[in-house]
């Protein structure tokens, strides 16, 4: 087996508990059935959520001294990383499966899956793990303390929550918060999985995709860096 | 055959000199103990080994290949216990030995056949199901050595592995060390607890301020540095007011408390002791008890140290 799949194997052990599922598909649920909306919202919302993982993966790792031990086996810093990426990217598409499947009962009349719709979704599942799974990675390689990671995480990740269109339409948002929606990624995350659920694909969704993973490549490229520099 | 081989190994971090141009050679199928006051280099040293980083200057060659080039080959062949704690939080006992053979690639077979026999070995049937988070500093460490012998290796190094158990498991862990390195393993050791290198070692470095100062098996050490030899004598408590008659004699003292205790340290203590015997018949004084004290590892390092710290080595 080689040794990326190994390790993968070893993080989805680790981080896929019972809890965390569970947290995973009811938090949204309850926004989904009670508030009767954002059915494509919660699902980028829950794929960055999800993508948590890749940062307290690293950062629990260090903690816990497992990043020494694995660089001590038969495993490189790249088989590393690359391990964090294949994680993520699983863990965000069971992420937006699950709700997929939860709510597409209530949704069902509008949804439009097809051959050329479900790749938007799984584009937007993988390009946005990848995404918000190497901020979270970039938090985890700059901070020491729990305390300070818990809280960074947490403040990043709320304001990208709630100034994007996973909660909310755009139209009809006064300025500047109009605006900031289009600062931030989760916003084209939300509309590129929008357009893969109700099929609505248009030029500006297909610049949406081309921003999404030119800015997953560039924070990528900047945690592995960073990742690499790591000192032991 | 030697299956470490490091010559003019340095590290320096800006100004300090972690390793100072040391030179290594450890044979196979041998318990190589790594000696040396905190801060010394060991930790540097066996980071250096195991290719968790790389020196400033120098070679390492491990089990034939060249570890600056080819780490990730040398990493395949050695098990390493590091110094720091090393676990899964929300692993449980038993799952987390079995991961960490998967992690190895270790057929499932093979590995569960293992995860049994470490359980036994390292007395952790009971907290099989027990989750390394909530395992004493001792279980943690337990559990962290027999992980390592979950796959297959030549070399492991040891970074003072005893450290938190009690005596019995320290005891458990040292045999079933001994136990693996008779069916072939070598062992790099590590420990600030000197007579379990006397116990375990077939041959000992001293390192200290980066260099290393003393390399030999321990009882080429203690001919070495060890002249200097313990003797104890006791005379009962009617006699205790002896040291007026011993003046003109040196290298002895008598403890103050007792006063019946007179140790002898000394390089020429037989001669020493052989006069005190004199006084001491001649006096009519009975001795209730003499006894030799053969000179420990621990001795000879505190020397070792002591004189290079002295001579600014």
């Amino acid at each position: 087996m080689h040794p990326v799949i190994r390790l993968v194997n070893r993080n989805l052990t680790i981080s896929l508990n019972k809890g965390f599922l569970i947290w995973q598909v009811i938090f949204p649920l309850i926004y989904i059935f009670v508030a009767g909306f954002a059915y494509s919202g919660m699902i980028g919302f829950n794929i960055m959520n999800s993508t948590l993982i890749s940062g307290i993966i690293i950062w629990n790792d260090r903690r816990h001294g497992m990043f020494e031990q694995i660089l001590v086996g038969p495993f490189t810093r790249v088989h590393y990383i690359l391990s964090n990426v294949y994680t993520i990217g699983i863990v965000g598409l069971i992420s937006a499966a699950l709700i997929t499947a939860v709510g597409y009962p209530l949704f069902f009349k509008s949804v439009e899956f097809n051959f050329y719709t479900i790749p938007l979704v799984v584009f937007a599942s993988v390009s946005g793990s990848i995404l918000f799974g190497s901020i979270a990675s970039i938090i985890s390689t700059r901070l020491q303390s729990s305390e300070g990671f818990n809280v960074v995480i947490n403040t990043v990740f709320l304001f990208f929550a709630f100034v994007s269109t996973a909660f909310y339409p755009a139209e009809g948002t006064p300025e500047p918060l109009s605006t900031a929606f289009y600062l931030n990624p989760l916003t084209y995350l939300v509309d590129v999985v929008r357009a893969g659920i109700f099929g609505n694909f248009s030029t500006f969704v297909g610049i949406e995709m081309i921003v999404l993973i030119a800015l997953a490549l560039i924070l990528f490229t900047i945690a592995t860096k960073l990742l690499s520099k790591l000192e032991l | 055959m030697s299956c470490i081989v490091a010559n003019s190994l340095s590290k320096s971090y800006g100004s300090i000199m972690a390793v100072d141009g040391i030179d290594l050679s450890v044979n196979s199928g041998r318990i190589f103990g790594f000696l040396g006051p905190n801060g010394a280099g060991k930790t540097t040293t066996i980071k250096l080994l195991t290719t968790l980083i790389a020196p400033t200057s120098g070679t390492i060659n491990i089990l034939g290949i060249d570890a600056i080039r080819q780490p990730l080959d040398v990493r395949k062949k050695i098990g390493v216990v590091l110094q720091q704690p090393s676990y899964e939080p929300t692993l449980g006992v038993e799952k987390s030995l079995e991961k960490y053979g998967m992690m190895w690639n270790v057929e499932r077979k093979t590995r569960k056949d293992r995860v049994e026999e470490l359980l036994s070995a390292f007395d952790l049937q009971e907290i099989r199901n027990m989750k390394n988070d909530d395992l004493s500093i001792g279980q943690r460490r337990r559990v962290q050595v027999a992980r390592e012998f979950m796959h297959d290796m030549d070399l492991l190094f040891l970074d003072e592995p005893t450290v938190g158990l009690d005596p019995s498991a320290r005891r458990g862990l040292l045999d079933f060390v001994k136990k693996k390195v008779k069916e072939g393993l070598t062992i790099f050791f590590t420990t600030h607890i000197l007579n379990e290198a006397e116990y375990l070692c077939d041959e000992v470095a001293i390192i200290n301020k980066g260099k290393i100062i003393a390399v030999d098996t321990p009882d080429e050490l203690k001919n070495k540095f060890g002249r200097e030899k313990t003797i104890k004598i006791r005379i009962p408590e009617t006699k205790k007011d002896v040291s007026g008659l011993l003046v003109g004699i040196k290298d002895y003292e008598i403890d103050l408390n007792s006063g019946t205790n007179i140790t002898i340290r000394s390089n020429d203590s037989e001669e020493v002791l052989l006069k005190i015997l004199q006084i001491l018949n001649v006096n009519n004084i009975p001795i209730e008890d003499l006894s030799v004290m053969p000179t420990t590892l621990e001795e000879i390092f505190l020397t070792v140290v002591n004189n290079s710290n002295a001579s600014g080595n």
